[in-house]
C-alpha cells in the first residue's frame, strides 16, 4: 500500500476550464505543509485512473464538472457511489470512474473503498477551446475549491 | 422529414450525437454524425518553441497521448533536419508496441466484445466489460487487466511517466535502457505475445464459431468499400511508427504511396455547413459525397484498412492471423466493417511480436540513443499510425525554433466520413417504415460506429463524463411520437 493520501487533479490543462481540478491541486500543493500526502495531476480516466490511485489508502480528486444544471463556478462534493448512474452507459472511449473502480475491485487491485475516494468538483462553462487559463466565473471559484481540498486535507474528514 | 438522435453515442470518448433523418414512408433517407470539436489548437501552438510540442500534444487526447507524443517527437526530427540514431528509434518502437498492445486490449475487451459475448440485444446494463466478465470468468478478466498494465508498465519504464510520455525529445530519446530493464520488457514481451494468441483463439471460440455473428460480419449491412490507408515498412508490411503511407484502392491495388512530407499532394479537406468537422479525402480522386466505391475519394485508416494497404504483417505468427483471416473473410481486401475487431487483434500481437523483437535486438541497450539537432529549424511533418488511424502532425518554425505554423490531422478525423457512410448503411438496412425501434437495433447501428474506435473529445473527460442515451422520435409535423431511453 502506497502511503496515505493522493489528491489528484483531473482534467487538461490546455482545454480552458477543463484544467480547473488541475489548476486547484497545484494550488493546494503549495500551501499544504501535511506529511504523508501526494500530488499528482492526470488528464486521462477510465483504466489509466486506476493506475493511477491504486495502492492509496485515500484519495481526493478534483475534476471539472457539467450536470447541465449548475451555474459555472458551483462546487460539488461527492463520492463515486454518487456517479453511479453512469456506470452502466460506458460512453466513454474506457470505462466511467464507478466502472473502473469495480472492474479495478474485482480483479483483486488495491484501491481505496468507495467512501475513501472524495471528489470534489467544479461547475464549468468551456471545456472545448484550447487555452490554458479558465473563464472567469470559473476562475474565481478556484479559491473556494482549494479551501474545500485544504479542508478535508486537515479533518481528514471523507 | 422524421428525425431520430442517438444522443450520445455510447462508449465513445467525447461528447457524439448520430442524427438518424427518416422519410414521410418512415425508412432512413439519411445518417449524420455530429461532434463537438476542441478549437484552436494550432493557435494555442504558435508562438511555442517547437520542442515543447512533444510534451503539449499528448495533452490533446487522454485516449492515445503515446501516438501524439511520436508524432510530435517525429515532426521535431524532420523541422530540425537531425536523424536519430537507431537505438533512439528502436527505443521509441518498443514503447510505441507496448502502448499498442495496452490500447488495443482496451478497445476489444472493454468496447467491442460485450456485443458480441454478452450479444448485441443483451440490456444494455449488462452489456459492458464487468457483464462480460460475468460471462466468461475471473480469470480472463485478471489476464486482462495485468497483460494491459504491464504493457503500461513498459510504456512507463520507456517514456518516464506512465501517462503523458516525455521519453521522445528531438533527434532520438532522453534515456538508454540497461540490461536489467531490456530483460524486463524481454519477459513481459513473451507474456503479451501469449496474450496475443489468446485474444485471437478467444475472438475464433465466441465470435466466428457463432454463425450469427459471422453472418453479421459479412453482411451487406456492415459492407462499405472504399480506399484504404496505412503506413507500410520498405516490405510493405503494417509498421505503426515508421515508413510511407499506402493507398490501395477498392479493389486492392496500390493508389499512391508518400512519405510524410508529400501529405498534402495527396489529402485534402472538405468542409460541411452542418458541423465543424473537416472530411479528408483522396486530392486526385475528388471529393464526391458521402459515397464509397473506386470514384470516390473518402478513404479509411483503421486496423483493417492498414492490414489491406499492406502485403502482410512482419512477424512470423500475425503474418500467420493474417493470411487466416483474409482466407476466412474471402479474399482481398476485405470491406466489412465490423472485420475491424478482427484485424485490431491481428496487429495486437504483432505489437506484442514486434516488442519482443526490439527488446531482443543487440543494439537496444546501446547508449548511444540521441543526435543533438545542429541544424537551422524550419518546417517538418511527422506520420504515425495511431490505434485510431494515420497520425499526421506537420510543423513550420522561426529560425529559432518557434511554431508559425501547425496543422495536425488526427487519427479518427480520417475516418469522419467512413464513418457518416458506415452508419447510415447501417440504419437504412436496420430501420424500416412501421418496425418498432428497439434498444437492439440501435445499438447495431451503434456497433458500425464503433468498431472504428472513433475518438473525438480527446482529453475532455468532465464529470460525469456520460449522458442518458436517448433516441427522439418526430413525425412529419414536428410532434414527438416516441422516446427510447437507456442509462436514465
Amino acid at each position: 500500500m502506497r502511503p496515505a493520501t493522493l489528491v489528484l487533479g483531473l482534467g487538461n490543462p490546455i482545454l480552458t476550464d477543463d484544467g480547473v481540478g488541475i489548476h486547484v491541486v497545484r494550488a493546494v500543493a503549495a500551501r499544504c505543509r501535511r506529511d504523508g500526502v501526494t500530488f499528482a495531476e492526470a488528464s486521462v480516466g477510465g483504466l489509466r485512473l486506476l493506475d493511477v490511485i491504486a495502492g492509496y489508502e485515500r484519495v481526493i480528486m478534483v475534476d471539472a464538472m457539467q450536470t447541465g444544471e449548475g451555474q459555472p463556478g458551483d462546487i460539488y462534493r461527492l463520492h463515486p457511489n454518487e456517479l453511479r448512474a453512469s456506470l452502466h452507459s460506458g460512453s466513454t472511449h474506457d470505462l466511467s470512474l464507478p466502472g473502473a473502480l469495480a472492474l479495478g475491485r474485482g480483479m483483486g487491485m488495491t484501491l481505496p473503498n468507495d467512501e475513501a475516494i472524495v471528489i470534489v468538483a467544479v461547475e464549468v462553462e468551456d471545456v472545448l477551446t484550447f487555452g490554458e487559463t479558465c473563464t472567469p466565473t470559473v476562475a474565481a471559484a478556484i479559491p473556494r475549491a482549494v479551501e474545500a481540498v485544504l479542508a478535508k486535507l486537515e479533518t481528514g474528514e471523507q | 422529414m422524421q428525425k431520430i438522435s442517438i444522443d450520445p453515442i455510447t462508449r465513445l470518448e467525447g461528447h457524439g450525437r448520430i442524427d438518424i433523418f427518416l422519410d414521410e414512408e418512415g425508412n432512413v433517407a439519411n445518417a449524420y454524425l455530429v461532434i463537438p470539436e476542441l478549437r484552436g489548437f494550432e493557435k494555442f501552438a504558435e508562438g511555442r518553441p517547437v520542442e515543447e510540442l512533444p510534451r503539449i500534444t499528448p495533452r490533446i487526447c487522454g485516449v492515445c497521448p503515446e501516438a501524439h507524443h511520436m508524432a510530435s517527437a517525429k515532426a521535431c526530427d524532420a523541422v530540425y533536419h537531425v536523424e536519430v540514431p537507431s537505438t533512439g528509434k528502436k527505443l521509441r518502437e518498443l514503447l510505441y508496441s507496448a502502448f499498442y498492445v495496452a490500447d488495443h486490449t482496451v478497445h476489444f475487451y472493454i468496447l467491442a466484445a460485450p456485443d458480441f459475448v454478452l450479444g448485441p440485444d443483451a440490456p444494455p446494463a449488462e452489456r459492458n466489460i464487468l457483464g462480460l466478465i460475468h460471462r466468461v470468468g475471473l480469470e480472463i478478466g485478471s489476464k486482462v487487466i495485468s497483460s494491459r498494465g504491464k504493457a503500461m508498465d513498459i510504456v512507463g519504464m520507456l517514456g518516464g511517466k506512465t501517462i503523458h510520455p516525455v521519453g521522445a525529445i528531438p533527434g532520438g530519446v532522453s534515456k538508454a535502457i540497461n540490461e536489467e530493464e531490456r530483460a524486463q520488457i524481454e519477459a513481459i514481451g513473451h507474456e503479451l505475445v501469449e496474450f496475443g494468441q489468446f485474444n485471437l483463439q478467444l475472438f475464433h471460440d465466441v465470435v466466428l464459431a457463432n454463425k450469427t455473428y459471422l453472418d453479421m460480419i459479412l453482411s451487406d449491412t456492415f459492407t462499405t468499400p472504399m480506399y484504404y490507408m496505412g503506413l507500410v515498412d520498405e516490405n510493405n508490411k503494417v509498421n505503426f511508427y515508421d515508413g510511407l503511407v499506402r493507398v490501395v484502392d477498392p479493389e486492392g491495388n496500390e493508389f499512391v504511396k508518400y512519405a510524410p512530407e508529400e501529405y498534402l499532394d495527396v489529402i485534402a479537406e472538405r468542409v460541411e455547413p452542418w458541423t465543424y468537422l473537416k472530411f479528408p479525402y483522396l486530392k486526385k480522386v475528388g471529393w464526391k459525397g458521402f459515397v464509397t466505391g473506386k470514384d470516390s475519394g473518402v478513404y479509411q485508416a483503421t486496423p483493417l484498412s492498414r492490414l489491406n494497404a499492406a502485403d502482410g504483417m512482419a512477424t512470423p505468427r500475425a503474418q500467420e492471423a493474417y493470411e487466416g483471416f483474409y482466407e476466412t473473410m474471402g479474399g482481398k481486401p476485405v470491406h466489412g466493417t465490423l472485420a475491424t475487431h478482427w484485424a485490431r487483434l491481428i496487429e495486437l500481437l504483432y505489437a506484442a511480436e514486434r516488442l519482443v523483437e526490439l527488446a531482443t535486438d543487440p543494439e537496444i541497450t546501446d547508449p548511444h540513443v540521441r543526435n543533438i539537432p545542429t541544424e537551422m529549424p524550419d518546417e517538418g511533418v511527422g506520420i504515425v499510425e495511431a490505434p485510431r488511424g494515420t497520425l499526421t502532425h506537420h510543423y513550420t518554425t522561426d529560425e529559432k525554433g518557434i511554431v508559425q505554423k501547425c496543422n495536425l490531422i488526427v487519427g479518427t478525423t480520417n475516418n469522419y466520413a467512413p464513418i457518416s457512410i458506415s452508419v447510415k448503411k447501417a440504419a437504412q438496412a436496420l430501420i424500416k417504415k412501421g418496425q418498432v425501434i428497439s434498444e437492439g437495433i440501435l445499438n447495431r447501428v451503434e456497433m458500425a460506429f464503433r468498431s472504428y474506435d472513433p475518438c473525438f473529445g480527446c482529453a475532455t473527460h468532465t464529470l460525469p463524463g456520460q449522458m442518458p442515451l436517448e433516441v427522439v422520435i418526430w413525425d412529419a409535423e414536428g410532434n414527438e411520437v416516441q422516446r427510447i431511453s437507456q442509462n436514465l
